[in-house]
């Protein structure tokens, strides 16, 4: 080889290798190590004496640490109960950290057996709670414990404020906030112009034909919240087909999305997409610029969204907007629910990680929060119910959405249901793809369901996730 | 440091054997050497070691895991994660995005700023000496801009741009007239999303890879130029016979650099469309892989789509060089 050749080669080698340098952080991105396995003990800070005034048996002058979801709610609801525990408990010290990372913040702390006291995992990058289960703290005793006013907590709180949180029997997460969906719409420009929140798909449909000639759209998405449409049409096909459609949905069964009620629904939404009564654009939208679409611009009537709507569009809603909710829409007249019949959900799942230094000191977090200082101060503040009954007043604290709420709720009375499968098998993801399409008229009905059916069936048929049987 | 002062006294070599075959002198080496060797070679090795080889051997360890991410417990199942990857159509789809991505944005880029760079270094006035447009300095400004801008804002910008509703770009195509762009949602059909996000990496790259050309085209002796001129070469001809082939080999290097770019363009997608496109049309494997192993919690599975992703750049770069190798003839 001549020497001309030797140092091409040698160049070559060294432009390789950086190559290689550069290839490399793809991979450190999934290698985080797992070194430094912590020991087993748990609860090394438990050693306070149980009693009415302390039922976990924090110890004494001790610190506890939590990590709070810092989104919709904001963290500081967490910071006053902080407060509340640290004048019960004098001497102990809590520390509340705001996150939005909960997932990627928290890993090497799992791994690592040092998990903080107290987690609000929601949001975006929250943990499925499927994965963390085997290491989370069961509970239960502080729903048996006694609030700060001497009376069982469990007492306090509306019914199936559990179901969300158990998996498997085991209570392993408290969702603090109750999250009422809906279809949500300005009471103030329907009053003017003499329309009504459609009590069935028909009905919408009719609502969408007005809505065009005054040039507005009957609903409109934004493509991180493509889903809200899943779980509009999951709920109304729930009160078509009851327990049969939900468990099978829950358990992923094969052909569930292609169960007649399920399928009504989807067939009622083509309509709407085919006649154009959705706002066109939504696939290329950033959700909140969507939603102010909706609460500032009015571009169209309805949106489909949890109760924190309000609360998230707060600064971008228009002035005397009046926003209401709606139960979702019903398919038939033999519908085996009422159309008043509600999909409402406590979310924000607060859990305590076994291997916690201060497990009881998280547990101590929740006593406080599930008090009624600290619920009321949060419907107040954030103009949301918590689980705890009673926090809201008549008028709503001035809110109409907040009153329409507890509307609903009294109108449903035991009708209540909810869905987990999404979130406890991390499907939100997947799902976003074929809904934006089917929104967009990209695909139909048919192609929706063929999609969902296939996401679905992956997690089903994939013996390395785990299931949680729902009956 | 105090002991790096070289002492003379050891560069001296050792007396000479009898032997008329002498072995190569070896020189002992001193402590001030030793010492300097550990600093300058130790030290960064033992850094690289720490922060890339062996995350690189852990992340190849978990491929062959079941790990979940949050737990210290795992059980080996061999290479079943690769397996699974190979039958996982959202993966694939993913792959064959970054393909797309590493064919065209390279070519692409680099066919715009060496246009640009021959613009303006010897596009200029055919008379008088060899030079590039005038203002060119302008012109060189104004297109390196964006390559200041930290390339997520790149991404927060155009998204904007792109809006359906209340975007600049269907604000100027509605306000000429063409009313079929009312509420276009370019990042939202399958048919835009990815040639969009294309343009917008493109848009961002151009200008530092032209300065770079400049620079290549600066140091070719400007009288190849002017004997090209001589003979009666054009712009065009003096382009392909005396730019192309003087600059080749920092078009590799761009080549490759941009190659890397695509294979990851995490950064603009999570911008342009965090949760993958239309019909996962721009999703990346950058992205599948950060689902896979935060949202999904399926780290062991994450770590095989890290390991196929090095995979994938080894082997581009590998195809880059050989492409150059077979292209440049053995003739020189």
């Amino acid at each position: 080889m001549d020497p001309r050749g030797m140092q091409v080669g040698r160049r070559t080698i060294l432009q390789l290798a950086f190559a290689g340098g550069l290839a490399v952080p793809a991979l450190s991105l999934a290698g985080c190590a797992t070194g430094g396995g912590g020991s087993d003990s748990s609860s090394t800070a438990a050693g306070g004496s149980k009693s009415d005034k302390n039922p976990f048996g924090m110890a004494d002058k001790s610190t506890v640490e939590a990590v709070i979801f810092n989104g919709g709610y904001g963290f500081d609801y967490v910071t006053f109960a902080a407060g509340v525990v640290q004048k019960e408990q004098a001497g102990s010290k809590v520390t509340v950290k705001p996150s939005t990372q909960i997932a990627q913040e928290l890993q090497p702390r799992f791994v690592g057996g040092n998990p903080p006291d107290l987690i609000d995992n929601s949001g975006a990058n929250a943990i499925g709670l499927n994965t963390i289960a085997d290491q989370l703290e069961d509970l239960s005793d502080v729903f048996a414990a006694k609030n700060l006013e001497g009376t069982t907590i469990k007492d306090t709180l509306y019914p199936g404020v559990e179901a969300p949180g158990t998996i498997n029997g085991k209570l392993v997460a408290i969702n603090y906030v109750q999250t009422v969906y809906a279809l949500w719409y300005s009471a103030s420009l329907f009053e003017a112009n003499g329309w009504t929140p459609p009590k069935t798909w028909d009905e919408a449909i009719q609502l969408g034909g007005k809505a065009k000639a005054q040039k507005k759209f009957l609903f409109l998405w934004g493509k991180e919240a493509a889903t809200y449409y899943q779980t509009l049409a999951i709920a109304s096909a729930i009160k078509e087909g009851g327990d049969e459609v939900r468990l099978a949905l829950e358990n992923l069964k094969p052909s569930c999305w292609s169960l007649a009620p399920v399928q009504g629904v989807l067939k009622a939404m083509e309509t709407i997409v085919k006649n154009g009564y959705m706002k066109p654009g939504g696939g290329g939208t950033q959700f909140t610029a969507a939603q102010a679409q909706w609460s500032n611009d009015q571009a169209a009537l309805l949106y489909p969204s949890g109760s924190w709507i309000e609360n998230e569009m707060k600064s971008q809603t228009k002035a005397d907007f009046k926003m209401t909710g709606a139960p979702e829409p019903s398919l038939t007249a033999s519908a085996k629910m009422p159309y008043t019949a509600l999909h409402s959900a406590a979310g924000e799942p607060f859990v305590v990680p076994s291997k916690a230094k201060n497990a009881a000191g998280g547990k101590e977090i929740l006593r406080a929060m599930l008090s009624k200082e600290a619920a009321t101060n949060f419907a107040k503040t954030k103009l949301s119910p918590t689980i705890v009954k009673g926090t809201v007043p008549e008028d709503g604290f001035g809110s109409t959405a907040l009153k329409s709420q507890g509307a609903m709720l009294s109108g449903a009375g035991s009708d209540v249901f909810t869905w987990n499968f999404v979130d406890v098998y991390g499907m939100n993801q997947d799902q976003l793809v074929p809904w934006n399409a089917f929104l967009s008229g990209q695909i139909d009905a048919a192609g929706l369901t063929k999609q969902l059916q296939s996401i679905t069936d992956k997690v089903a048929n994939d013996a390395s996730v785990k299931k949680v049987e729902v009956k | 440091m105090t002991a790096v002062v070289p002492s003379m006294t050891d560069v001296v070599a050792p007396p000479s054997g009898s032997s008329r075959f002498k072995r190569p002198r070896r020189r002992r080496m001193s402590r001030a050497r030793i010492v300097f060797i550990l600093i300058t070679l130790g030290l960064p090795f033992a850094f690289y070691s720490l922060f890339v080889l062996w995350p690189f051997v852990q992340a190849f360890i978990y491929s062959l895991t079941n790990w979940g991410g949050f737990s210290d417990t795992f059980e080996f199942v061999g290479l079943a994660n690769y397996k699974a990857l190979l039958h996982d159509d959202i993966f694939l789809k993913a792959v064959r995005n970054n393909l797309l991505l590493a064919l065209v944005v390279p070519f692409v880029t680099i066919v715009l700023s060496l246009a640009l760079a021959t613009m303006v270094t010897v596009g200029g006035s055919s008379t008088g000496a060899v030079r590039g447009l005038d203002r060119s300095s302008l012109y060189r400004i104004v297109s390196f801009f964006p390559y200041t801008i930290p390339a997520i804002v790149i991404g927060l910008i155009w998204s904007q741009m792109f809006d359906p509703s209340s975007g600049l770009v269907n604000g100027l195509l509605t306000g000429i007239g063409l009313d079929r762009f009312e509420s276009f949602a370019w990042l939202g059909e399958v048919s835009t999303a990815m040639p969009v996000t294309m343009f917008v990496i493109i848009w961002g790259f151009v200008g530092f890879y032209m300065v770079l050309f400049i620079a290549a085209i600066k140091g070719i002796p400007s009288e190849l130029y002017d004997a090209a001129r001589v003979d009666g070469a054009g712009r065009v001809r003096m382009t392909m016979m005396v730019t192309l082939p003087m600059v080749r080999d920092t078009i590799q290097t761009a080549y490759i650099y941009l190659g890397i770019l695509a294979l990851d363009a995490f950064v603009y997608m999570a911008a342009l469309n965090a949760s993958g496109g239309p019909q996962n049309s721009t999703l990346t494997m950058t992205q599948d892989l950060f689902n896979t192993a935060f949202k999904k919690g399926q780290f062991g599975l994450a770590s095989a789509m890290g390991v196929f992703l090095a995979a994938t750049t080894l082997t581009f770069a590998a195809v880059v060089f050989t492409i150059n190798r077979l292209t440049r003839g053995r003739d020189r």
